[in-house]
């Protein structure tokens, strides 16, 4: 078959060449096919199918379609020069507010910066609401208006952007050059096989304290608005970088899509130990539990003597409740050696026990380290209980307890 | 296959001496005639350029395309490859040279002669200007794609198709755009069953096509078919630098005419 084929091919091909212009074979399924021999300039037969679309740009029909697009291109530049005027006239605006601040709190103009400007809108205008951002505020209108896209494309119509007609050129933009940065690190890592050198421990890049921007951020950075699954791709692909042995070399692009994570915890400023004239150091506190009040003095250089009230120990009546007062000093390590004087009064013998336990352990923080106050906060130690007494409804046997339910 | 090799070389000896050169196989003689070039104008009146465009049109291949490649560059790239007899789609039968072990091997002969009218086709889109998309969704081809479309100064959609990009694009994109003005197909297929939705979308909008059809795809809608391998990366990799030459051929002639743009 193959030969008969050949045949074929050699036969049209003679015949192509013995007429030196152009041939048109008809095919079963009526494709025209022309073969290119010809010498002779001549005038382009009938096309195969629609007229090509490049003479219609140059025809009447598509001068319209011109004028189409450099309408939208006008429009685009109105919206441009619209924006630029806005944004300029509110820049003015801000500094020149900016100065009357300075001159109204009495500060050097030149140097009142925005933090002094949020302190000073803070005093003039203080207000008890607790939204944060329903709060009068003064910020930069870079920061207020959003960023939008310029426009994106010429005034022939021609998109800037080579991802244009995707939708989401910036998005595609990035996965393009996360696709090139791995098959760079593959073909580098590659290269340093045959030198038998593998992943380095020491140059791995660290992310510690950095977590992938969520896709609000993203879509700040990008200005294009993403689908969940979009997100989660580029979330994914950006992991597959990572985990790369040797993407410490591309540390740049990668650090453009991580944030540091900001610290929840709000470190309070633990107050530092006194002195009585002896020389023994000693802190304060005081701990409320339900309607109970305690005040207490931790002693340092002591031997695990408590005085309640100045009464032993043995002012609770209950194992619980002395456990309770003996728990943080248990925790920390410190109980045969502080001593302890409280002072409580209100509520009941559970409510009391809780209160002096709170106030020993806030105590307890001036003399222990920053490792053993951690573990005290992660044991519950350093939270006031805020539980207290609901009260009864009418209708109802108690707080929440509701009278037995009768169908019929 | 090293014996379809011997026989082209064996029918190009035969058909002419001197032939084997970077030119055109089944040709008997190279186009004698350099062309005219073309005469710089020092106004860009719109009707002069437009004469001058449809003086490129009488020429068959006025930016020489055919010296772009030869058989034997299409062959070394693996472009006769086709699937298993199996899956042949009925409408690529006439393209195919036969099968080997049940295995399609495509008719370089013909290929050539399509993708040189493609290839000719591009040149001119690209010399009047024209916008060019590129489109693919095989993952492996990806990048390459749109790194040929950056490299020659066009585009590129090589991701998931939205349904609006050609017939709703005033609500895709939020406003008037310009459609592209030819399509050039890497890969027809989405997937093993489906044709990639740009094929009649652009028939719809009267955007003509060239594609690169494996013998599993329909060559139907497509403008400008060009059969052959559209697995391998170094088929593709072939095409998108034909089509890249192509393309900066025909820009160049622009700028030749237009002066400096």
């Amino acid at each position: 078959m193959a030969s008969v084929c050949i045949g074929n091919l050699v036969r049209n091909s003679a015949k192509v060449f013995r007429n030196s212009y152009i041939t048109q074979v008809r095919t079963p399924y009526g494709l025209q096919i022309r073969c290119w021999n010809s010498t002779t300039p001549e005038p382009s037969s009938k096309p195969l199918t629609s007229v090509p679309a490049s003479d219609t740009i140059k025809h009447e029909g598509s001068g319209n379609q011109l004028i189409k697009v450099s309408k939208a291109m006008k429009a685009y530049q109105e919206k441009a020069q619209a924006l630029d005027a806005l944004m300029f006239e509110k820049t003015t605006e801000y500094e020149i507010g900016r100065r009357h601040l300075a001159n109204m709190m009495g500060e050097d103009p030149e140097t009142f910066t925005d933090e002094d400007i949020d302190t000073a809108i803070e005093y003039l205008f203080p207000s008890g609401l607790f939204e944060p951002r329903a709060r009068p505020l003064m910020k930069h209108p870079t920061e207020v208006f959003a960023r939008k896209k310029v426009a994106e494309f010429d005034e022939t119509g021609r998109p800037f952007h080579v991802l244009f007609y995707t939708g989401l050129p910036n998005y595609y933009q990035v996965l393009h050059d996360l696709s090139e940065k791995v098959r760079e690190l593959d073909s580098f890592s590659d290269r340093m096989m045959q030198y038998n050198i593998h992943k380095d421990p020491e140059r791995t890049l660290n992310v510690g304290g950095t977590e992938w921007v969520k896709k609000e951020q993203l879509e700040d950075i990008l200005l294009e608005k993403l689908k969940d699954k979009q997100y989660e791709f580029f979330v994914r692909s950006m992991n597959r970088l990572l985990d790369h042995p040797f993407s410490y070399r591309v540390e740049e692009f990668i650090m453009k899509f991580r944030k540091h994570v900001q610290i929840s915890v709000i470190h309070k400023e633990i107050p530092k130990l006194m002195f009585t004239a002896e020389g023994t150091p000693y802190m304060a506190a005081v701990g409320r539990r339900k309607t109970s009040t305690a005040s207490v003095t931790v002693y340092g250089r002591g031997s695990g003597k408590i005085s309640i009230n100045g009464e032993d120990l043995l002012y609770f009546k209950y194992i619980q409740d002395r456990e309770q007062v003996l728990f943080p000093l248990q925790f920390s390590g410190l109980l045969g050696k502080v001593d302890v004087v409280a002072d409580v009064d209100g509520g009941g013998f559970s409510g009391q026990s809780g209160a002096i336990r709170y106030a020993i352990s806030m105590a307890v923080r001036s003399f222990v380290d920053e490792q053993m106050m951690e573990k005290m906060r992660l044991a519950g130690l350093l939270t006031r209980d805020p539980r207290r007494h609901e009260r009864k409804k009418p209708g109802w046997k108690g707080a929440r307890a509701k009278y037995t339910w009768k169908k019929r | 296959m090293a014996t379809l090799g011997k026989k082209l070389f064996i029918l190009s000896v035969r058909m002419g001496r001197g032939l084997w050169h970077r030119g055109i196989v089944s040709s008997s003689n190279p186009v004698q005639s350099a062309v005219e070039p073309l005469e710089k104008l020092q106004e860009s009146s719109s009707d002069a350029i437009t004469e001058q465009m449809a003086k490129s049109l009488k020429y068959p291949d006025f930016f020489k395309v055919a010296e772009l490649f030869t058989v034997e560059d299409l062959f070394n790239a693996r472009v006769h490859l086709g699937h298993r007899e199996g899956s042949l789609n009925d409408h690529m039968s006439q393209f195919i040279f036969g099968s080997r072990l049940s295995h399609l091997i495509f008719d370089l002969d013909q290929t050539a002669t399509l993708l040189r009218e493609a290839l000719n086709f591009t040149a001119h889109i690209a010399f009047r200007g024209g916008i060019i998309l590129f489109v693919g969704r095989i993952p492996q081809h990806q990048v390459m794609i749109e790194n040929t479309a950056k490299e020659c100064g066009e585009y590129a959609h090589t991701r998931y198709w939205q349904g609006g990009v050609l017939t709703n694009s005033t609500i895709q994109f939020g406003s008037v755009i310009r459609l592209p003005d030819l399509i050039i197909f890497l890969h027809t297929m989405n997937n093993v069953i489906y044709e990639h939705t740009a094929i009649r979308d652009a028939a719809k909008m009267l955007i003509p096509t060239v594609g690169i059809v494996d013998t599993n795809c329909n060559p139907n809608l497509i403008t400008y078919p060009v059969p052959g391998n559209d697995d391998s990366a170094a088929s593709i990799s072939l095409f998108c630098n034909l089509f890249k030459a192509a393309i900066l051929r025909g820009k160049e002639k622009r700028k030749e005419l237009l002066g400096v743009h």
